[in-house]
């Protein structure tokens, strides 16, 4: 997820706006924003990916209609995927009687401030070293224990958690750098 | 109790989020909160291949008109590329260093051996196995090349090829702006495969595409009769190939099929990966086929030829503007011919010459390419091709002892030397020699004095093979067809 400018952004949305197989970039710059911000919200891993396949869904078959008024895309996407969360809670509630957290307005910055950053660190994992990177996607991507990856990837488990601890400790200091 | 290092004290922390128990931070350090901070961000992180699957959902739905209105009658939701390689270990390596490849995850048996595993490149997903020829998995090393080509969209085509050829694979054909709007050429992997990688440069409609294909094709005919070589469209079969057909081996194959195109008319047949993994190719110049290999890491066999073409003054003209030098200018020759000779800048002597009488005529097996060698000590080689191959000599010119020039038959094709002198220093050659009986010439071979670089082995490609090096240092690649195949050839 690489930071675009907002002429940047405005070209892409119209290139996808003309030519549809354009929305690849838009999805490339937002995929981690609404998955995380998804996330913020929902805990079952299966719900959040259908969620965000239906805001990317939706999104692309909208993009047409979508006007530009001066707020980020990411923000449309927000509210696509918003809807969906709601809907679906209504759904649940009819099912059961979990009450859908209705959030307040100076929540919601905050919120979304803490969705980039996560975002962010989601994107981020892809420029680790490769053998950092693997075994963080399998641990936290795939839910491995430090015993399953030690067996996959053929290494010792001390050397593992060292990958762990160094895969992390970059992480970190790549996003003080931004 | 010794204290828990850091890393531990971090997988403690990771772990127990994993399970979902609370985590108490007051007691950790700084640095470690700082860490743990991390990881819980981390904590439901999407599956890339989610990601990736989810795009070429996209992409499909996108190059369907409505699909929400449509009820999907394609059965087939999408294609994948499931490739085979001689070592999927190194494959994966290969693929990460050359272009980026990022690996998503593999089943490994317990030899090592990979039975399945998953890379992505750009935004699609690559499954890729090592060999299980029990259940007819074959990688291209062992079939002897690869019909498949893959395509890669890449954002700078020529920094791409240019990683990927430091990374280990081997240009086959140059990067050139194209008429259908992209700039591309093709690259071959060490492991079989050829790679043809683009960059869209600009739209161009079809039919503008059909136009500048067709232009394309009367501009290449048009060259072809402009050659006047005499033969229209040698068709490349076996039985089209003479006994001694020379392989010329160079680090960059690409440019001397270039250079033989330009200069002689050549008309390239096929180019694919050869068994050392660099190209292998087929041209064929007048009536006569010339095989054309190497890569960077081969070590390269330049040969002399005696080439006979209709217009030697032409042909010179257009060596030298290829970019060869001249070693004679173009004069009549006292012993019958019109001829000039260029080295091109593979170190490849091409002796040209128009006879002024049939080609045929001097010797009724002479053909447009004829291989020419420059031993020390002619009459031993004479001796050898004799007693290796059954060469029989047709004419030799002897100033003393030493044999200025000779003309031996083989087969149905005639070879030609001269005693190695200045300025004509030796030139080892590679040579493949059409034969009825592998094995038997390969110990007649040896018993002539070569040394032996391949017992007679049956090649993935058809061809049973046996290497010799003979005492001149030229190597022979003795071939015939696999047992109960045939290509014609008597």
């Amino acid at each position: 997820m690489s930071q675009v400018t907002e002429s940047e952004e405005r070209l892409l949305i119209e290139a996808a706006q003309k030519d549809p197989s354009r929305f690849a970039e838009l999805y490339e710059q937002n995929f981690h924003r609404v998955y995380a911000y998804i996330a913020r919200r929902v805990r079952d891993r299966a719900e959040i990916q259908d969620l965000t396949a239906h805001v990317f869904h939706q999104a692309l078959a909208n993009i047409g209609k979508f006007k530009w008024r001066g707020s980020p895309f990411a923000a449309w996407l927000y509210r696509i995927a918003s809807n969906a969360i709601a809907d679906q809670a209504k759904r649940r509630m009819r099912e059961s009687s979990d009450q859908p957290n209705p959030s307040s307005e100076s929540s919601i910055a905050a919120d979304l401030e803490e969705v980039e950053r996560r975002a962010r660190l989601f994107s981020t994992v892809d420029k680790l070293p490769e053998d950092q990177r693997l075994v963080i996607v399998m641990r936290f991507a795939s839910e491995k224990s430090i015993r399953e990856i030690a067996d996959a990837l053929g290494r010792t488990e001390g050397a593992v958690k060292q990958l762990q601890f160094r895969g992390l400790e970059n992480l970190r200091n790549r996003l003080n750098e931004k | 109790m010794a204290e828990r290092s850091i890393i531990d004290q971090l997988d403690d922390a990771v772990t127990a989020m994993a399970e979902g128990r609370q985590l108490d931070l007051t007691n950790l350090g700084p640095e470690l909160s700082a860490l743990v901070g991390v990881a819980q961000g981390l904590i439901g992180l999407p599956h890339e291949t989610f990601k990736a699957e989810l795009q070429q959902q996209l992409i499909r739905r996108d190059s369907m008109s409505s699909p929400a209105q449509q009820p999907e009658t394609n059965p087939v939701r999408s294609m994948s590329l499931y490739i085979c390689v001689a070592d999927a270990s190194a494959a994966i390596d290969f693929y990460r260093e050359a272009f980026g490849a990022k690996e998503l995850w593999r089943l490994t048996e317990p030899d090592g051996k990979i039975g399945h595993a998953e890379i992505q490149i750009g935004n699609t997903g690559l499954m890729i196995s090592d060999e299980y020829p029990d259940y007819g998995t074959l990688s291209p090393q062992t079939i002897g090349g690869s019909s498949v080509k893959i395509h890669l969209d890449v954002t700078d085509v020529d920094a791409f090829a240019e990683r990927a050829i430091k990374a280990g694979a081997t240009l086959v054909r140059p990067i050139a702006d194209q008429f259908y709007g992209d700039r591309s050429g093709q690259i071959a992997d060490p492991f079989g495969y050829t790679w043809i990688v683009s960059t869209h440069l600009r739209d161009v409609p079809v039919e503008e595409m059909q136009k500048e294909l067709d232009k394309w094709n009367q501009e290449r005919s048009a060259k072809k009769s402009d050659e006047a070589f005499g033969i229209k469209e040698p068709k490349l079969r076996r039985e089209n190939r003479h006994t001694v057909t020379p392989y010329i081996t160079v680090h960059k194959p690409a440019e001397l099929i270039d250079f033989v195109t330009q200069s002689f008319g050549a008309i390239e047949h096929f180019r694919a990966t050869g068994s050392a993994g660099g190209m292998h190719a087929e041209v064929s110049i007048g009536d006569s086929v010339v095989m054309i290999g190497g890569a960077e890491h081969i070590q390269p066999m330049p040969t002399a030829i005696h080439l006979y073409v209709p217009d030697v003054d032409q042909a010179y003209e257009r060596a030298l503007k290829a970019g060869a030098q001249s070693l004679m200018p173009v004069v009549d020759q006292p012993y019958g011919e019109r001829s000039g000779g260029v080295e091109d800048i593979h170190g490849n002597r091409w002796y040209i010459a128009t006879p002024f009488v049939e080609l045929q005529t001097i010797a009724k097996d002479l053909h447009t390419v004829t291989v020419y060698f420059h031993p020390i000590g002619a009459q031993r080689f004479i001796d050898f091709v004799t007693d290796a191959f059954g060469g029989k000599e047709l004419m030799r010119h002897a100033e003393g002892d030493m044999i200025m020039h000779a003309k031996v038959q083989i087969g149905d094709s005639v070879i030609e030397l001269g005693e190695a002198r200045y300025p004509t220093q030796p030139l080892p050659t590679a040579i493949y020699l059409y034969v009825d009986d592998v094995d038997a010439t390969y110990e007649q071979a040896l018993k002539a004095g070569g040394t032996s670089m391949l017992a007679p082995t049956d090649q993935a490609y058809g061809d049973r093979n046996a290497w010799v090096k003979d005492p001149f240092d030229n190597v022979w690649y003795i071939g015939a067809p696999v047992k109960g195949q045939s290509w014609g050839k008597k």
